[in-house]
Formats: structure tokens, sequence, C-alpha cells
């Protein structure tokens, strides 16, 4: 275990403010669920802890929405413990087979969804469009090319008039490898290459996962904006109408709480409808249960957390609104009494 | 029996999924927020009283010590399973069973989160007063083991006020009723009382009928500046003598000034050597009368007063006090707040004196000790921070918390005003007891023959 992490692990003084906010330790109940146990794992490891079923299910059922480190009084960051002790387990060649299997899928299909179809399908008569050189440059991600692919060209569609262009080669960008410890170097290389080919100066991303991947895990000169930063620059230029619409926003934890990323989607949600918050909002927003790994290592799990989610959902509402594909995707799982959009439905409403 | 055997029949009272013998489980039960540690052999997670009934007769049948737990956020090591055994984790029994208000009571299993409590009676103008740091987290269960209570004890009281009838697990797994729904009743012995802050050494609470207040119509906050944290004691004492009885009244010491203001910078304290902070609740002329007296009664001690200008100041300024326990932690990377020595009480009068003695300890062990709490009822936290790597702190923080206790006792004060003795401040129990120790050891050797309810704790 590196020092900093040690640090962190005695910065916590178990006062069990995680527990209150933790959406995994309030679905399951057993201490080893909330960021304390898993600081208390973490240590143990540390102090020569048998690695067993028990310790993958404490460590590998965190969403990393960072709602605990947000909260903790007393500075200490259990994402990071997390996912470096998973780092340090996968290097060591423990894990479980769900992280084989995102690890597996990804390096060798350079997709987590196990597709072997075309990544760059949802083009279709766009990819016309997708000039060699750009400014911008949009990374569409695996749910976005694969699980949303009409949306995802609708995005491309609009972002295209202000000269972003597309990648021909795009892989994973490597964050659902980061968060659940394997090494995602040859997907973000790949990645790279055709980024610095393009000559674009920034990426732009709908994904929150895909987000923070690109911000914080490749070079730091390498600028990054989600659509919603993107577009609400453009505010003027998008020709919006009015919608008599009511919608609440569900704060993707990557996009907002992990980067800040609060203003940009309420910005053009105001822009074209009224805004109705969610329960818990902005910092305090509770996670859709879906990151981390624990969609894909604990189904019901993250249903749950889903469920409890979406019942944070105000009354009289007509739509969920959100800014990442695997949120929504596990918004849905929850049974949301509204429809759950992108952020970029509801602006194509307005566009129409 | 046999291991393998117990937790067969273990197994069989609660079902697979409410008991863990992982090791990462066991672990994360193995200590609270306190220093103490110990690893438990099985955790349970019961969901009604009979299988509580059932587990403890099992377990005193086995002589198996057995160890309730709420949230696990006590200070003193009340639950960590010192002696290995059983941790009974209430906090899935956790609901409300009955909202009866006309008679201005709940009836609550013990494994509710205060603040969902008060979650839960707002909506009908009521709220349960007692009010820990943690009360986001900590369990009613626990509340009321510990008898704990918070920064509105100076009005209203602990939680020992607010406990009108419990259920109670007995050691050999009988289920007894103290109190009643009335909120005066002479009937015998007070056993509710006995079972308020006995720690889990007596029986396992299973339920809970608690009085409610109704909510305050109007609050404010006032913050008074001081030079040093004695004056800010004897503007205390000189506020309470005038009759005013204000809903808390909060010390702050200089680092604890610096760390709240770190933690949230929106809160923005003022500087200075101590910050009171008091707060008023009643109706709006009450209020506005009693901010009035104090200003008054504060301005030839005080450097400067300032009332916060509304509610979102207000909040803001409590929600950081509350988790300042912790947030001293962010003033130094390489320390870390530990709770030991934490949490004495003294008599009124003496707090000046105190507050001296403990700058006093704090030179003498050359170990800052920041001070915070609830000065209104002469219960004082004294926080240290060290670096948890360097055994030379460790000696440095025992010996001074061992001289802070000792202090407190002789002048007529107690080691614990509200965090509880546990395994961390059994040691004091003679001391500050003297025979009335030896009462309690033949309380607990009645109710307890064997001795397997949370053991190694109160000095019984």
């Amino acid at each position: 275990m590196n020092d900093s992490d040690m640090r962190s692990i005695l910065k916590c003084v178990r006062c069990g403010t995680c527990r209150s906010v933790c959406p995994v330790f309030d679905v399951v109940g057993w201490e080893s669920a909330s960021s304390r146990g898993r600081m208390l794992v973490a240590h143990g490891i540390s102090q020569g802890m048998e690695v067993d079923a028990g310790v993958f299910d404490s460590l590998n059922t965190c969403t990393t929405c960072g709602l605990c480190e947000q909260m903790c009084p007393s500075g200490a960051s259990p994402v990071k413990v997390v996912e470096n002790i998973r780092h340090q387990l996968v290097m060591q060649g423990k894990m479980t087979d769900a992280q084989k299997a995102l690890r597996t899928e990804a390096l060798e299909k350079g997709n987590t969804l196990g597709e072997t179809k075309e990544r760059m399908a949802w083009l279709g008569d766009s990819r016309k469009d997708v000039a060699k050189k750009a400014d911008y440059v949009l990374f569409a991600g695996c749910l976005g090319s694969y699980r949303y692919p009409e949306l995802t060209k609708r995005t491309f569609d609009i972002l295209k008039k202000f000269g972003v262009t597309a990648l021909q080669e795009e892989v994973c960008c490597g964050s659902p490898l980061l968060r659940t410890g394997s090494d995602p170097s040859d997907l973000m290389l790949k990645n790279l290459e055709q980024i610095n080919k393009t000559g674009a100066h920034t990426v732009i991303t709908g994904c929150a996962g895909c987000y923070t991947a690109l911000k914080n895990d490749y070079p730091e000169d390498l600028k990054v904006v989600h659509v919603t930063e993107f577009l609400a620059d453009r505010l003027a230029e998008l020709d919006l109408k009015k919608l008599d619409l009511n919608v609440t926003y569900h704060d993707p934890c990557h996009l907002g709480r992990c980067n800040g990323v609060f203003d940009a989607p309420r910005q053009l949600i105001k822009s074209v409808c009224s805004l109705e918050e969610m329960k818990s909002n902005r910092e305090k927003s509770k996670c859709c249960g879906a990151g981390g790994g624990v969609l894909k290592g604990y189904p019901e799990l993250s249903l749950e957390i889903s469920k409890r989610r979406v019942e944070e959902i105000p009354k009289d509402v007509d739509y969920l609104v959100t800014a990442c594909p695997l949120c929504r995707t596990n918004l849905i799982r929850g049974g949301p009494r509204v429809e759950v959009l992108d952020i970029i439905d509801l602006l194509e409403m307005a566009m129409e | 029996m046999q291991k393998s055997d117990l937790l067969k029949n273990l197994q069989e009272i609660v079902g697979n999924e409410r008991i863990s013998t992982s090791t990462a489980e066991l672990y994360c039960y193995s200590c609270d927020a306190s220093q103490i540690r110990g690893m438990p052999d099985f955790v349970l997670r019961p969901a009604s009283t009979e299988q509580v009934s059932k587990i403890v007769r099992l377990a005193n049948e086995n002589e198996i010590p057995v160890t309730p737990r709420g949230a696990g956020t006590g200070l003193a090591g009340g639950a960590v399973p010192v002696e290995g055994g059983i941790v009974l984790d209430m906090s899935s029994m956790n609901r409300i069973m009955e909202m009866d208000l006309d008679n201005l009571q709940v009836t609550i299993e013990p494994g509710i989160v205060q603040e969902k409590l008060n979650e839960a009676l707002e909506p009908y103008g009521f709220f349960f007063p007692p009010d820990p740091g943690s009360s986001a987290m900590c369990t009613l269960g626990g509340l009321i083991a510990n008898n704990g209570s918070g920064m509105r004890s100076v009005k209203y009281g602990t939680t020992r006020n607010y406990v009108l009838g419990l259920e109670i697990v007995l050691a050999d797994g009988t289920v007894i009723n103290t109190g009643s729904k009335t909120s005066k009743s002479v009937a015998g012995y007070s056993l509710t009382d006995l079972f308020v802050g006995s720690e889990g050494t007596l029986g396992v609470i299973t339920k809970a009928t608690l009085k409610v207040r109704a909510l305050p119509k109007e609050r404010s906050v006032l913050l008074a500046s001081f030079d040093n944290p004695e004056l800010a004691g004897k503007a205390v004492v000189k506020v309470l003598s005038s009759g005013i009885v204000p809903s808390a009244c909060e010390i702050l010491d200089r680092n604890i000034i610096e760390a709240i203001n770190t933690y949230d910078p929106h809160v923005g304290l003022p500087k200075a050597g101590a910050i009171i902070m008091f707060e008023v609740d009643g109706t709006e002329n009450s209020v506005r009368e009693g901010i009035e007296m104090i200003k008054d009664v504060c301005s030839s001690l005080a450097t400067s007063i300032r009332a916060a200008s509304d509610k979102t100041e207000r909040d803001e300024i409590w929600a950081a006090r509350r988790l300042v326990g912790a947030a001293v932690s962010r003033l130094d990377p390489l320390r870390t707040r530990v709770y030991v020595g934490e949490d004495i009480g003294v008599p009124l009068k003496e707090l000046p004196g105190m507050l001296h003695k403990v700058g006093e300890i704090s030179k003498e062990f050359n170990l800052p000790i920041m001070t915070y709490g609830h000065i209104g009822d002469g219960n004082l936290h004294t926080g240290m921070c060290i670096d948890v790597l360097d055994e030379t702190d460790w000696d440095k923080l025992n010996k001074a918390a061992d001289k802070i206790h000792r202090t407190a006792i002789s002048i007529g004060g107690t080691v614990t005003a509200e965090h509880g003795v546990g395994s961390a401040r059994a040691e004091y129990m003679g001391l500050e007891l003297g025979k009335g120790l030896d009462v309690m050891i033949l309380i607990k050797n009645a109710l307890d023959p064997k001795g397997i309810l949370n053991p190694g704790k109160m000095g019984v």
C-alpha cells in the first residue's frame, strides 16, 4: 500500500458519517459495505488479511460515487483507497470473475460490453462528415456506440455544425478498468494516438465515466469537456424553443461531484423548460448504483440502489433527465415513474 | 458447544442472511470510533425481539459474550467485543412502531438513526431533543444505552429525560418491559433509569417508548468572541446565572474555529481566542428577549458579538459544529483526531479553572489540545490530534488524557459526561464512583451472573 493511501486510512476516525450517506450500505446494511468498513478492510489487507469472497464483496461493491469523500469530516479519501487496493489485488492476480470479464472484453474487443460489431456503425449516414482534422473530437464511448447509437448520431449531428469530428477506431476509454483495478494503458494509448492525429485540442464526451477517465487519467494537456459544457457555451447558436415541460435532473457522480460539472446541464435544461431538483442533488446527489463495476459485478445491488434513487424524483415532473448513458441505463432499470432522457433528447425536442 | 454447532444454532435463529463469520466482516466489527479493539466470532443482525431473546439465551447457556451495537459510532469501545463472541448489530431493527403524538410519545426499535426519527417527526411539528454530533448516523439504541446527549442538553437534558419505557432482553433471554406510557410513575424501582446508560451490560434494548417535544417556533444563534477560553467560561457562568436558558451553549477554541473554517469555508467564523455559540429557541418574543439578554450579559467580557444573519447561516454553523470532532483532523495532513480523554464534565463554576488547567496540560506535554463542547452543562471535549504512527505521540496523548481525567475527578467532575465509559474509561470508575462501583457490580452479577453481556465494560 502506498503512503498516501495509508495516511488516508489513518485519517479516518471511524465516525461513521459515511455510513449515513453510502448508497451501498443503505441497501446492504453490513458494516463491510460502508466506506468506513472498506477502509478497515483495506487496512486489514495491508496487515496481511486473507483475500476471500468477503473481502471482494466489501471492496467491489463500492460504486466510487464519492459521496463519502464529499461528506467525510476528517478528509479521508475512501474512493482512492478502494480503487488503489483493487488495483493492488488485481496486480497480484486476485480479482472476481466480473472484474476479469470486464478486463478481457475491454482489452480484447475494445469495449466492455462484449460487442464484436463495428464500433463506429452509429455514424450511419453521417460517416461522410467525419473530418480527418478538427479542433474538437467527439468521444462516443462504449455505451454511446453500442447501446445508444441513435442518440450518439444525433449528438454528433448537432456537434458537427461546430466543427467537431469523431474518431475512426475509438476503443473503450479505460474508465471501467481504472475503477475496477485493471490497467487500461493500451486502450488509452490507442485513443490518444487517434485524438492526436485529428489535431483536436479538445475531446467532447456525453458520458460521465469517459469524462472522468479522459480528464483525470489521460495526459494533462488534453482538454476535455462534457457535451453539456460544450453546448452551454454555444447556447445562443442552438436556436432552442421553449417546451411546456417540467423535468428533474440526475447528477452523474463522475460528472458532478467528482469533476464539478453541475451548472452546464442545468443551464441547458433551464433554457428549454423548467427544472425541479431531485431530493438530493449537486454535491450531495445520490448515485444511480451503476458505477465502479457494481452494475456488472452486483446487478441486483445496483438495481436496489437505482430504485432508491428514482424514489427521489419529484412528484410533478414529466421526465428524468441525465447526462450519462450508464446512469440512464441503470435509472431505467430502477423503474422510474417517468421516462428517462439524455439531456440531448431534451434539447432535440426544443429544436424540432 | 463447538463453534460450528453454535454457528448452526445461530443460523437457525436468524437465517443465513443475518449472520456473518467472514474475516472482512468480523474485522469491520472489531472497533468503533475509539481506540479499543476486539475481534468477534460472529456478527448477527437480528430482526426481532424474539430472535434477540433466542440468541441471548443460547449465548448464556454456552457462556458466549454478547455485545450489542448500534451504528458503532461510540467513542469509548462500548460496542467493541473485547472478549470476542457475538456482536449483535441492532441496526436493522429500525422501525418506528407507533407515533402516539397525542400522548407526546413514540415507540421505536433501537436501530433507528436519530436523524431519521426527527425527519419522521418534523412534519407533525415534533422532535426528539437529544442531538449528539453523530445524530446523522447514531442509533437511538446506542443513544439510550449510553445516555447520550449533545448540544441542546443545556436546555433539554439528556436521553434519560425522554425514555418512558423500554423492552429489554435480559441475560437469560427473558423479555421484560420497564416504565409506562405515563409521563409520571413511581411504581417500583425505576428500572428504565437503570438500563438507560448501562451500555449493554445489563440487557439488550429491543424497543423504547420515548417522549417527544413540540418543535420551537423560533431559533436564533449568537456568536460571542473572547480573547481566551477562560473569559468565555466566565461569560457562560454569568449567562446561566442570570436566568437565561439557552437551547445550546457551545465553546470553540482558536484551533476549533480554524478547523470549522477549513471544513466549511462558507461558515467563516470570526478569528478569536474562543467563541461561544449561544442558541435560543422558543416563541418569537422569548427568543428576541433571550438574545438581547445574552448580549447584555456578555458585553463586558466579549470582544465582539454577532447574530447569525439567517436560517441558512445558522444551519451551516450547526452542521459544521456537529462534525468538528473529526474535522480537526484536517488541520494537519499527518495528524489524526484520536478520541481519548475527550469527554470530561465539571461543575459550572469550575469551568474557567478547568479550561486553564487544560491549557497547562497541553503545555506540559507539548501537545496541542483543542477545546470545544457543551460548556453550558460543564461538558468539555478536549480534542487531541497526533501522528498515529508515532509511538511518542501516543505516549504523550495517553499521559495528557490521564491527567485530564484525574483533574476532572479531583474537582468534583466526571470522566465522561455523555460519550460513555466502555472499556476506554473503565479504569477510572473506582476513583470516580468509590463504593458506588461495588453496588454496580452487585447489580451486574444479579442480572447477568455469567457475565455474558458486554463484558469488559464500565468496570463491572
